[in-house]
Formats: C-alpha cells, structure tokens, sequence
C-alpha cells in the first residue's frame, strides 16, 4: 500500500493560462460607462473544440427598453476565439502513437483469449514490441523538432517534453518489462546504464572529440577539461574510452612518471572489467568480479600509500590524485562516487554498475532512497519526482507527476500499466480509475482537433469502460456533419463501438437536414434506418400533397431510390402503386390499372384523406368502353365510397359531393353492364 | 499483407492525383509530380515531386531515410478537397466542400521550389434548393483529347454538373437522384456513369443530359456505392465500391441483363476505385478499414485459367485511419501507387512485388 502523501497531489495551477483579446471588446478602463449603456458580454462554448464565441450582448432586451437607448456598430460582430488546444506538430505524433495504442489494445484482448500461463509470455512480449514502438516514435518526435530549423521557445519546450516522456517511459520499460520476464533473474544494472546513457548523455561526444583534438597540441595542465572528462567517463561505465584515453594521456611529458605508470595500470584493470552473459552462472560471475574488484582495491591503496607518503614530488601531484578518484569510483567506493556525481542519476548508476553489479529491479527502492537524501529534493525537476517515485515504487504519486509532464504521457503510461496489471495498486488511492480519467482527458483534448476526431473517438471507445462508452456517445453525436461522407464515418464508427442511440439521434439529424434542404429521398431513407414512421409517413404526405398541388405525378425518381434500398411503409408502397396505376393508365392497359387500383384501396395502404382522390381517379375506368370491375370489384368500390361518405369529416378530408354522386352514377351503370357480360 | 511506405504529413488528405510527363518529355522525366489535396483543418493543395524510379539507382533499400516525397507548392483551397482531375500537365480541376469546380494553373519551373499553383477561375456548382451550398462528392474529365473537354461533377444535392473548362459560366447541372450522387465516370465521351447512396448505377447519354437512359440495382443487396469507374478501353465494363467494402464489376453489355461479380476485398467503405492502368485486370481500391487492395479479376495475358485470380493488401502499421484517396502513376514501367489518409499520412508503394493470394 502506497503511502499517503495528499499534499503532493494539489493540482497544479501553471497550465491555466489567461489570454486578451487585442483589440478588446470595450475599451480599457471604461467598463461603468459601457455597462450604462445597456451592454454586456455574452459567450457560448463550442461542444467539442476550444473555440468559445464572444459577443457584445443587451442587459435587457430591446423591447424594454426606450428608443433613445444607442446602438453600436461594433455590437453586432460575433467574435469566435479559438485556442490552439493541439499544435499541429504533434499530428503525426498523435498519428503514429494511436497506431500503436489500437494495435496494443489488439494484442491485449487476443492474449487475454489464451491460457493463463500463455497469456504471460505473449502478453509481456506484445508489450515489449509496441512499448518500444511508443518509444521510437518520441524519438522520431524529438528528431524532427529538433530538424525543424529555427528554434523557437515552443520547439525548446516540446523537445525538453519529448525527451522526459522518453525518459519516463524507458524506465518503464526497463523495470517492468525487460528485467520483469517470467522465469527469468535478469540484472537490471546493464540497462539501467543504457537507459542512464541515452536519456541523459553524459559526457557528451563532442566534449570527447574536442579533448582528443587537443591533446596534442595544448599541454595537458592547461587542459582543465581532460580530468572531469576522464572522470565522468568513469562514473558512466564507459570503461573502453576511459582506458584508450588513458594510455594517450600517459606518454605526455608534463604527466610524473608515477602518474603516468598508474594510468596505464588502470587502463589495463579498467579494459579487463568482466561483463556478465546469460550463459555465466551468476557464481562465476561473482568471482571474477571479486578479482577484479581486489585489483582495484589494491591500485586504490597503491596510489593513496603514494600520495599519502608525503615523498616529493607524489604527495601534490593532482594528475594522481584524479587517478586515485578515477580508480575509486570504480572500485564501488560509496562516498567517492557521490563526491563525483552530479546528478543522482550518476551516482545511482555508477553505484550500480560499481558495486552491485548483479542487482535486480527490486533493488532499486531502498538504493534510491539513500540517493536522493543527498541531493535537495526541492530542487528536483517534475521529472526526477516522477523518475524518483517510479524508482520507489510510489506508483500514484509518479503518475500525478507525469500528468505534470504531459497528458499524452500520463494517459498512454497508465494504460501501459494497467497491462502489466500494476495500476490495481493505484487505483485505491484515486478517486477515479486513473486510466480512464487520463484516457478521456487525452481523447477529449483530440476530439478539439478537427483533423483528430477519429482519433479521439477512438481513445474513448478503446478505454473499454462504461464511462468512456457514454461519453464518447455524447461526443459522437454533436460532430458537425460537414459531408455526407464525414456522416458515414461518424455512423461507422457508432456501429463499432455499439452506440446505438448516437447512431439513431444521427440518422433522424441527418434525416432532418436533409428534408430541410428538400432532399426528400434521402430524408426518408435516413429515417427509415431508425424506423421512424412517422416522419416518412409525414414526408410521404409532403409528396401526395405536391401531386395535388401541380398535378404533375413528379415524385417518381424519389421514391425509386428509397425503395432500391429496400425499405417497407405503407405509405410509400402507396405512393409506387399509385404511381404504377398512372403508368398502366398511360398506355392504355386499363384493366391492370384496374387491378391495381382496387388493390390500392383494399389493402388499406392509401391514407385516408386520399381515398376520394382515388375514387374519382375510378371513374373514367368504369365508364370506358372496355369493361375492367367486374360485379365484385364494384361492390368493393362502392363499399369503398360507402366507408368513406360515413366517417365524420375531418378523417375523410374534403369530400367533392359533386364529384361523388358522378362516382355513384358510373358505378351503377358498370354494375349493370357487369351483369350483362 | 503488404507494406506501404509512410510519410507523415500532418494534413488529412483526401484526394491525389498525378500529373502527367511534361509535353514532349514523356518517360524520361527523372522528377514525377502530383498533387494532393487535404481536408479538415489544413483545405489546401499542394505540389510534391518523387524520383521517378524507374531512373533510381538504388532499388528502394537505402531509401527509409530518404522522404517519399518532397514539397514543391502550396494554395489554400476554399473547402475540402473532394477530388482532383487532370486536365493537362498545366492544368488541373477540383471539386470542393463548398460546392465548388475550381481550376487551377500548375506552372512548372526549371527551379522546382519556384514551381507554383495558382486559382484560375471557379464556379459553384452544387446547391440544395434553400440556397445551401451542398458538398461536391466527385468529379471527372471528359476523356476528349480537345481544350475544352467537360468537367462532370456530382453532389449530395443529387445533381449532375457539366461545365466546359474554357467556360464556366456555362455551367448546367441536372437532377438526377433523389439521395446522393456519390461517383461520376466517363466510360466514352458521349456516354456518363453516376453512382449513388441509395445503390443505383445511372447512364446518361451527354446529349440528352436530362434524362436517365438506363439505371442497374443489384436487386439481392441493399447498399450504397461510393465510387465508379469505368474500364480504360471497353466503356461496358463499370466497376463500383460499396459501403459493405465489396468491389463490384459490373458487365452492361446487354442494358436490360447486366451481370455483375461482386468481390468482397475489404471491410468498409471502398471511397475510391480504379483499374490499374498499367494492367487492366487488376482492379485497385482504397478503404474505410485503413488498406488498398488490389484485386486480380480476370486472368491477365495467356494464362486463362481461373485460379490467378486473387487479391493483394497493402497497408501500413503506422496508419490507422481511413485510406480515403490513391492513385497509381500510369507513366513509368515501374507500378508507382500513392495514397493518402486521415491519419495524415502519404503512403506510397515503389515496387511491383506480387504475392496474390488466391481466391
């Protein structure tokens, strides 16, 4: 159980920022005077985005008010602010690292398919591949930055971000996948040296190159850089090049011979310093390491015997003194390398590297803590808190610092931990699950992107929670539609992630959009998809309505398009048989026209207010000279007239009496020559 | 599966088109040249040129340090970049968000950072009846070999535009869907194909531009189609992409049987499809579900026997998002694809490796 501190999780309050607009929108130091005259500002928030809109609005409306009260020119502009909430250096950052984070999720939910044992072994090999993935691409980030040409202080700042979130990451990486492989006893201490040398280089190559360059024209006691160098190569193991520069600083004249003797002989003990190998028993290992290790001892004492026994010209030669720390680092000498070190990085490393060698990742804590009790904690960076609570293990506290290094890092990191299933021990000392508080975070501040919302819908379904499901519903529902293309895409996404009532609010939008614009076919089919009867009934009425209107049966192309996509409502089968009664009309089949007709009407699909329409539309077919009802059919029609003539007004629409007595008339003299045929 | 090569570009890119070998020149440009244009946040066109490979020294190993493309101009672009058309290596079209056939002047100079883009003229094509301006879906060339081919573009307000490159302002547009018109090709001159959402394949003949003179459904299935294209040489083959991620070819030999063969190569949305244009039986399509695919769909050369057909994926890891554009360069020996995505990336593919596997 983490201890704990709730002191150290005060949100921090530098990432707030206040901005102006310039010019504003009343002028400075005159605020009673404008508030007199009625004004006052008003803003609305964007649903998605930063923007916010701001504009000049009346206390009170103008109705209140008398006709004398001004009205200004500039009131009537709506301003829309916009903060850059996602610089657009990071797209192909964001890009590249949600790649990763859908593959991750992938592998996840696959491993999580397997065994239990299998699980283990596929799972942290999985995470191993994409953790480095993760990492190649903060690099690659930084790479580009720093190509970027002229610096400015937002490429410095996001370089320093990149490379913390490197540094965190790494070592991440280090403890808990490379030396955490099942089965295995790996020490951690060659790469926590690597991780020590790539994230924070030290001494730097072209420091090297310029004191090789030197040493053979300047004399070596001007050179004051050549023994900090030798020193720090040192302290970061980089025993090779201690060992070359060693013998090339030994022949120079101004070295005593002494001096120049115990160069050479650390160069030789530095060169033979054993490496382990997975083949080498850890047995072997350690007493080859005891050798060496009583070498060194005995180089220490040497030296120290020399300098100590006063004899001229040993006693004030500071090149053996610099040997005599050289060599004491390297025998593991607590208090020589703190005096060395910097940094507690340096000195955590080379305490590792020097005197336990073997050290596994469980070492660390205790180690750690006697490092950073030497160093002022207060002046420590956001990001040696956040390394130093990884070290220790203060899982809750290392995250709330790398939230403070960046959200990307805070949301990606916990989601790594999780997989590794060592977030359980946070999550009792958050409020909220932290991986999905610092997912939504991330993806929410994506979504305000509006080359990103993919992406940020993404991360909210990926969470995988109820929470991220509900909120990425809401968002998935307030996307402006600007395409119908981009309106596929947001409905696919809704069909992925299962969000049904975002799917249905969208297609009745869609739907509504549409009818506004008088698309009508693809109205109807965009309701049609959530079955909303009653707006293609509406809309099915819009077109019978224009029929009426113009007489001009033009509704044709709509409706086919609807029906190809296989769509049943009665009232547009209605409309396509009515349309196909015109049609047999037309060209002089008037028996199926007939049949279609009376099919019409005794199917009940037609609506009610239309069956007049449909009576007299009968008429010319019963008084043509060809015979098309036969006695049945007429009865039906007159049954028909019958039902219609009885309903109370408002349901049967207006009923041309004229025209229905007409109707009967026909009907009688087509009963009566149906009998005679 | 095979890999595309990626580089990140920070736009999302929707459309891509490249431009053909300067007169006179042909095949031997060691420069290639095309365009893309981007959507969302950054509306803007802009010129890259690669190494045209078929002169590259090094056959594509050393070249992961090198970028795929460099940047030669840039214009903003008024609204999304929904399609691009090449008129002639000078001059090419495209069709807006907003509705809008431009034109654009590309000027090529011996210095290729002087190399410009500039807007000729425009002209709004797409109108819903209140007035809104509605989004152009598509556009294509009319394939004449005159200055002043037509330009056909369709809309989400259901219209077929014809303009005339030299004169815009004789701009007519004909209802001819009641949804969406998503695709338009030219399979000859005389003769346009449309698609739309609502899954019809309409045929227009250009002098009776009004009236739809033959309309195929694939009565079995109800989906949409987003893209058409016709074969290079014989104007009855028609392929289609759907929003169920099937490519289907379409025979319409016979108007009132056609047949079609439906291929089921991806997953989503196919947003665009062409025929290769170095080899006409394979049929090339790019997807909602992040790959292209490259179908072989009827025997190439000698060997007829059915069992080469088959299909290829390309894809790339580092590319998550929707493919929504490619085009592959008919002017080198070497198969030189690019495409573009909404993960911001261009994507390219150098080589002509085949591994099909088979149906």
């Amino acid at each position: 159980m983490p201890r704990k501190k709730t002191d150290k999780f005060v949100v921090l309050r530098d990432n707030e920022v206040v901005t102006h607009l310039v010019p504003g929108l009343f002028p400075a130091g005159r605020q009673s005077e404008w508030t007199e005259q009625n004004r006052t500002i008003t803003f609305a928030l964007h649903p998605l985005s930063t923007r916010v809109a701001i504009a000049v609005a009346g206390k009170q409306p103008s109705e209140c008010l008398s006709k004398k009260t001004p009205v200004f020119e500039q009131d009537q502009v709506v301003h829309v602010c916009g903060m850059a909430a996602l610089p657009d250096e990071r797209l192909p950052f964001v890009n590249d690292t949600h790649a990763v984070f859908a593959a991750l999720q992938g592998i996840m939910e696959a491993a999580g398919g397997e065994a239990a044992g299998e699980l283990v072994a596929v799972g942290i090999d999985g995470l191993l591949r994409m953790s480095a993935l993760y990492r190649e691409a903060m690099l690659r980030q930084v790479r580009v930055l720093q190509e970027a040409g002229a610096p400015s202080e937002f490429i410095v700042s996001e370089i320093e971000t990149f490379q913390s979130m490197h540094a965190v990451w790494h070592l991440l990486e280090i403890i808990y996948l490379t030396t955490n492989m099942p089965g295995l006893s790996i020490s951690i201490v060659p790469h926590f040296m690597e991780w020590l040398n790539l994230n924070f280089p030290a001494p730097s190559s072209e420091d090297g190159q310029r004191i090789v360059d030197s040493l053979g024209t300047e004399s070596l006691a001007l050179n004051t850089d050549l023994w900090p160098y030798l020193k720090k190569l040192a302290l970061r193991g980089h025993v090779a090049t201690l060992a070359n520069m060693l013998e090339r600083v030994a022949p120079a004249q101004e070295l005593s011979s002494s001096a120049a003797r115990w160069a050479r002989d650390i160069a030789r003990v530095a060169r033979d310093m054993p490496l382990g190998s997975n083949e080498e028993t850890s047995g072997s290992f350690n007493a080859r390491w005891r050798r060496w290790n009583e070498e060194l001892q005995n180089t220490v004492s040497a030296i120290d015997s020399l300098i100590s026994g006063g004899k001229q010209p040993e006693a004030n030669d500071a090149e053996l003194e610099s040997l005599y720390a050289i060599a004491d680092v390297m025998r593991g000498n607590a208090d020589a390398i703190s005096a060395e070190s910097k940094s507690w990085q340096d000195m955590l490393g080379a305490i590792l590297l020097y005197s336990e060698p073997t050290s596994q990742a469980d070492r660390l804590p205790s180690l750690a803590g006697i490092m950073v009790e030497q160093f002022q904690a207060s002046e420590f960076s956001v990001l040696d808190r956040a390394l130093v609570a990884l070290l220790n293990h203060e899982l809750p506290e290392f995250l709330v610092y790398c939230n403070q290094i960046d959200t990307w890092l805070s949301a990606h990191i916990s989601d790594l931990m999780d997989h590794i299933s060592i977030l359980d021990m946070c999550r009792a000392t958050f409020a909220v699950d932290p991986r999905e508080h610092y997912l939504l975070a991330l993806g929410e501040s994506y979504l305000s992107h509006e080359n990103l919302w993919r992406v940020g819908l993404d991360y909210l379904g990926l969470i995988g929670s109820q929470a991220g499901n509900s909120v990425m519903e809401e968002y998935a529902m307030r996307i402006p539609l600007e395409s119908d293309t981009k309106a596929q895409q947001v409905l696919r996404m809704c069909d992925k992630f299962k969000l049904l009532r975002a799917k249905d609010r969208i297609h009745r939008q869609l739907g509504r959009q549409k009818w506004q614009r008088g698309r009508l076919g693809a109205a109807i089919s965009h309701f049609a998809q959530v079955s909303d009867r009653r707006a293609v009934g509406q809309i099915c009425d819009q077109l019978w309505d224009e029929y009426l209107a113009t007489g001009e049966l033009s509704y044709g192309p709509t409706i086919d398009g609807v029906m190809a996509s296989g769509l049943r409502h009665d009232r547009l089968q209605f409309l396509t048989k009515y349309r196909d009664f015109h049609e047999c009309y037309k060209v002089g089949e008037f028996a199926d026209a007939g049949k279609i007709l009376l099919h019409i009407l005794l199917s009940e699909i037609a609506p009610p207010y239309a069956i007049a329409d449909l009576l007299v539309d009968a008429i010319p077919l019963l008084e043509g000279d060809e015979l098309v009802f036969d006695s049945d059919a007429t009865f039906e029609l007159m049954r028909c007239a019958e039902t219609l003539l009885t309903q109370p007004p408002p349901a049967s629409g207006t009923v041309d009496q004229g025209e229905m007595s007409i109707f009967s008339v026909a009907c009688a003299r087509n009963l009566a020559r149906s009998f005679l045929v | 599966m095979n890999t595309l090569q990626v580089q990140p570009v920070a736009r999302k890119i929707t459309s891509v088109c490249w431009l053909p070998p300067r007169a006179g020149s042909a095949y031997t440009d060691t420069e290639l040249y095309f365009v893309t244009g981007s959507s969302a946040k950054h509306k803007e066109l802009i010129l890259w040129t690669t190494e045209n490979p078929d002169f590259s020294e090094s056959k594509g190993q050393d070249a992961d340090d090198k970028p795929l493309a460099t940047l030669v101009a840039k214009v903003q672009h008024d609204g999304d970049v929904q399609g691009i058309a090449v008129v002639s290596p000078d001059v090419i079209a495209t069709a807006s968000s907003y509705g809008t056939i431009s034109i654009y002047d590309v000027e090529h100079s011996a210095v290729a950072s002087d190399s410009l883009l500039t807007l000729r003229e425009s002209v709004t094509a797409h109108r819903f009846s209140n007035g809104e301006p509605a989004v152009s879906t598509a556009l294509s060339v009319q394939p004449v070999n005159s200055s002043d081919a037509e330009i056909a573009s369709c809309g989400e307000d259901g219209r077929v535009a014809y303009v005339p490159l030299t004169r815009l302002d004789a701009l007519q547009a004909y209802e001819v869907d009641s949804t969406v018109v998503t695709g338009v090709c030219w399979p000859t001159p005389a003769q346009l194909a449309a698609c739309t959402r609502a899954g019809q394949i309409k045929l227009f003949d250009r002098r009776s531009p009004a009236e739809v003179s033959a309309v195929f459904v694939d009565p079995s299935n109800a989906y949409s189609f987003e893209c058409i294209t016709s074969h290079p040489s014989q104007s009855f083959r028609l392929a289609t992409g759907t929003d169920t991620g099937a490519v289907l070819l379409w025979d319409i030999r016979n108007p009132k049987k056609p047949t079609m063969e439906a291929f089921n190569v991806h997953e989503a949305n196919v947003w665009q499809i062409g025929y290769h244009p170095a080899d006409s039986s394979k049929i090339v399509s790019c997807s909602d579900d992040a790959s292209i695919a490259i179908t072989q769909w009827a025997s190439s050369g000698a060997a007829s026997d059915q069992t080469t057909r088959g299909v290829r994926h390309l894809s790339s890891f580092f590319n998550a998002l929707s493919i929504s554009c490619f085009d592959v360069c008919p002017f080198t020996r070497t198969s030189l694809l690019v495409a573009g995505s909404d993960s911001g990336n261009l994507l390219m593919e150098k080589s002509a490796a085949s591994d099909f596997s088979l149906f």
